[in-house]
């Protein structure tokens, strides 16, 4: 083989790879990559969009959002929302899971359970936002049991009222979001060896301590790789939010992700709009980056 | 220490399916017992009821003289080594070990002055800190041992702990195992399907078939007699070739050949005589067939035989055999591993045999050896 045979050997199996890798590269660099420098770029100019040639406007529209206190009502709103739906999602999940797992339910209960725990997950969105609507009207079902048993003397009105706006939301986000838990630490659970719980029972531990020494820490990594990406994924929740109070009443509601569709879409505000998502950006991937940092470390 | 006693202990599963049946046997204190037999014949069920793990269908079960049926297994003081060894892969070794004072709430000093003199003992102190995903087959199979000890329990209850070794590590693992169980002097129950394990380990072997106790003795007179053709098939490797005969006087008459019988063959076994004119099992093990064209051989009767392959070992040669008699089947299912398609004989010659694969030749028996079995029952005559 001459040497110029060899090197254009050599050039075609390093390019190779990434011809492999141009359609994907492609798509994502199209669909994802240049939207996302797009808003950057809007959220450094004035009248982005609606102007032919914007001018550079520096870090002004970051400082509007910061000066804005429904902007630090939305953040505050979407961590409280994020962390609530997080922490019962994993809860529920693991109460649910460890019911499934349990040999003293009967097979067929259990078969029945788990496509009843399974369901909320079926249904989009938007359907899961009209059925809580329904459910949590002042005249619905909900508030009739409630009263029925005692536990409220008048009608509450969930999602119009301030006091309860966020946490009704973020109650229909948890049941929409539990089976995700149930059915990833399920699979967990049956994959920890039987011999584990053996050698426990021969060592004398109780329930509580099997579930403490060697259930979690068995789950653990599927516990932390979930609630990571339910971290990134609740803190972008749109639809939910809009359907059922459209971000009200009075701000109680506002996230994020519908302030920004708000200054975008009512106000007509692209460049703060472009702002704020920047910001929901720089949040998101710090979350992502820690959640790649953990899956290399495993 | 202890003594285990099993006495008419069944296990029936839910679909009537009878895993144990009337299993009767008595463990001496700080003996060593090892349960064999070949997969699926109850050897680790009966363990695992003696654990604690399984329910006890009927039978009465005592260890160190308690009845111990209704007990939960914590409450039994025995110890058991998995043959996955169950190490938590989230703990230290060190924590793997002290876990069962963990949970006993043993304070911190008292649990790191044990599992320090454990460690020392199963040389594992400079792994204290390391977790079971960094250590070699054969270190995890001693922190096993160590979780077992540090309970300092009535019994070893040990369910094929050597399986997941390889072939090299396991004998050397076998020692000392055993020189463990010497030194700790601890009642000690050892389930394994290598009858190797269970010759060289144990002081005494219980052999079961489909969920029934077969024998228990001691290895040696296991191999010497067996009293069904099950134990003669499955007590040593390669397994005794069975096959069947007429005896005709003092004469074994089977298919082209015949065997004659000395006197001492009946005066062994006054039962023999009984079989004259009717069908016999007879078995010969490899080790007592020998090549007639060598020294060892030349004073033995011989009989025809062709070489169908040739195991070269170094330290002997495993030769397939093909005679002309019907091969009589134990029962071992591992034994059919042994004897492959074309033959049904399998001798062990010293590695200075020129015999060949393929070869017509004549091979020398030990009539001595004989084993004899009732065609019907298979029981020892």
């Amino acid at each position: 083989m001459t040497r110029q045979k060899r090197s254009h050997h050599k050039l075609k199996r390093a390019v190779a790879p990434y011809l492999y890798l141009s359609p994907s590269l492609l798509i994502i660099g199209l669909l994802m990559l240049l939207p996302m420098v797009t808003v950057i770029a809007y959220s450094f100019q004035n009248s982005a969009v609606l102007r032919r040639d914007p001018s550079f406007a520096g870090l002004k529209h970051y400082q509007a959002i910061f000066d804005d206190p429904v902007f630090w009502a939305s953040l505050w709103h979407t961590l409280y929302f994020t962390c609530m739906s997080v922490i019962f999602h994993m809860t529920i999940g693991m109460v649910f899971a460890l019911m499934l797992n349990s040999d003293r339910i009967n097979p067929t209960l259990r078969n029945i359970l788990r496509v009843l725990y399974i369901l909320p997950w079926l249904f989009t969105a938007v359907i899961i936002a009209v059925i809580w609507r329904l459910l949590l009207e002042p005249n619905g079902v909900v508030n009739s049991i409630l009263m029925q048993i005692g536990i409220i003397g008048s009608k509450v009105e969930w999602f119009s009222s301030p006091e309860t706006a966020l946490h009704a939301v973020t109650f229909a986000n948890i049941w929409a979001g539990y089976p995700l838990f149930m059915v990833s630490l399920l699979a967990g659970l049956q994959g920890i060896p039987k011999d584990f719980y053996e050698a426990a029972d021969i060592d004398g531990a109780k329930a509580y301590q099997k579930l403490i020494f060697i259930t979690i820490p068995q789950l653990m990594p599927i516990i932390i790789s979930i609630s990571l990406l339910d971290f990134i994924w609740t803190m972008q929740v749109f639809p939910l939010i809009w359907i059922t109070t459209g971000g009200g009443p009075i701000y109680s509601t506002e996230v994020l992700s519908t302030y920004t569709y708000k200054l975008a879409f009512s106000s007509y505000n692209l460049s703060q709009a472009s702002a704020s998502a920047v910001v929901i950006l720089l949040i998101s991937l710090g979350l992502t980056l820690f959640y790649i940092r953990y899956q290399k470390a495993r | 220490m202890a003594e285990v006693v099993l006495e008419n202990i069944c296990k029936t599963y839910g679909n009537n399916f009878r895993a144990i049946d009337q299993l009767n046997l008595s463990v001496e204190d700080g003996e060593f017992l090892i349960l064999v037999g070949p997969s699926g014949c109850g050897k680790s069920t009966a363990l695992r009821m003696i654990a604690g793990l399984e329910d006890i269908t009927s039978g009465s079960l005592r260890i160190g003289g308690t009845d111990v049926v209704d007990m939960p297994p914590k409450d039994r003081d025995i110890a058991m080594v998995f043959q996955s060894y169950a190490l938590y892969p989230h703990m230290t070794v060190f924590e793997n070990i002290a876990f069962s004072m963990r949970l006993a709430g043993k304070p911190k000093a008292e649990r790191k002055k044990r599992v320090d003199e454990i460690a020392k003992t199963l040389q594992l102190t400079s792994l204290l800190d390391s977790k079971p995903a960094n250590l070699s087959g054969g270190q995890r199979q001693r922190v096993a041992m160590g979780r077992a000890m540090v309970r300092e329990p009535a019994a070893f209850l040990m369910d094929e702990p050597l399986s997941n070794l390889d072939a090299k590590l396991r004998v050397q693992m076998r020692a000392e195992i055993t020189s463990l169980q010497k030194q700790l002097g601890v009642t000690t129950i050892y389930v394994t399907h290598d009858q190797t394990e269970a010759m060289t380990m144990g002081d005494r072997v219980a052999v079961l078939k489909g969920g029934v106790l077969q024998q228990v003795d001691t290895p040696k007179r296991l191999y010497e007699s067996p009293v069904n053709a099950f134990v003669a098939g499955f007590i040593g490797s390669p397994s005794m070739s069975l096959f069947e005969a007429t005896l005709t006087g003092d004469e074994l008459m089977a298919g082209a050949f015949t065997i004659r019988l000395q006197d001492a063959a009946f005066v062994r076994r006054p039962g023999l005589r009984s079989y004259a004119g009717r069908k016999v099992v007879f078995g010969i093990r490899p080790e007592h067939l020998y090549d007639s064209s060598l020294q060892s051989g030349r004073k033995y009767q011989t009989i025809p035989a062709r070489v169908t392959s040739i195991e070269e070992l170094g330290s002997e040669h495993i030769v397939h055999l093909s005679i002309d008699a019907v091969r009589v089947d134990s029962g071992d299912p591992d034994a059919v591993q042994d004897f492959g398609l074309a033959s049904n004989a399998v001798a062990k010659f010293e590695p200075v045999s020129t015999v060949r694969s393929g070869s017509e030749i004549r091979l020398a028996l030990d009539d001595a050896k004989l084993h004899f079995f009732d065609p019907e029952t298979h029981l020892a005559i």
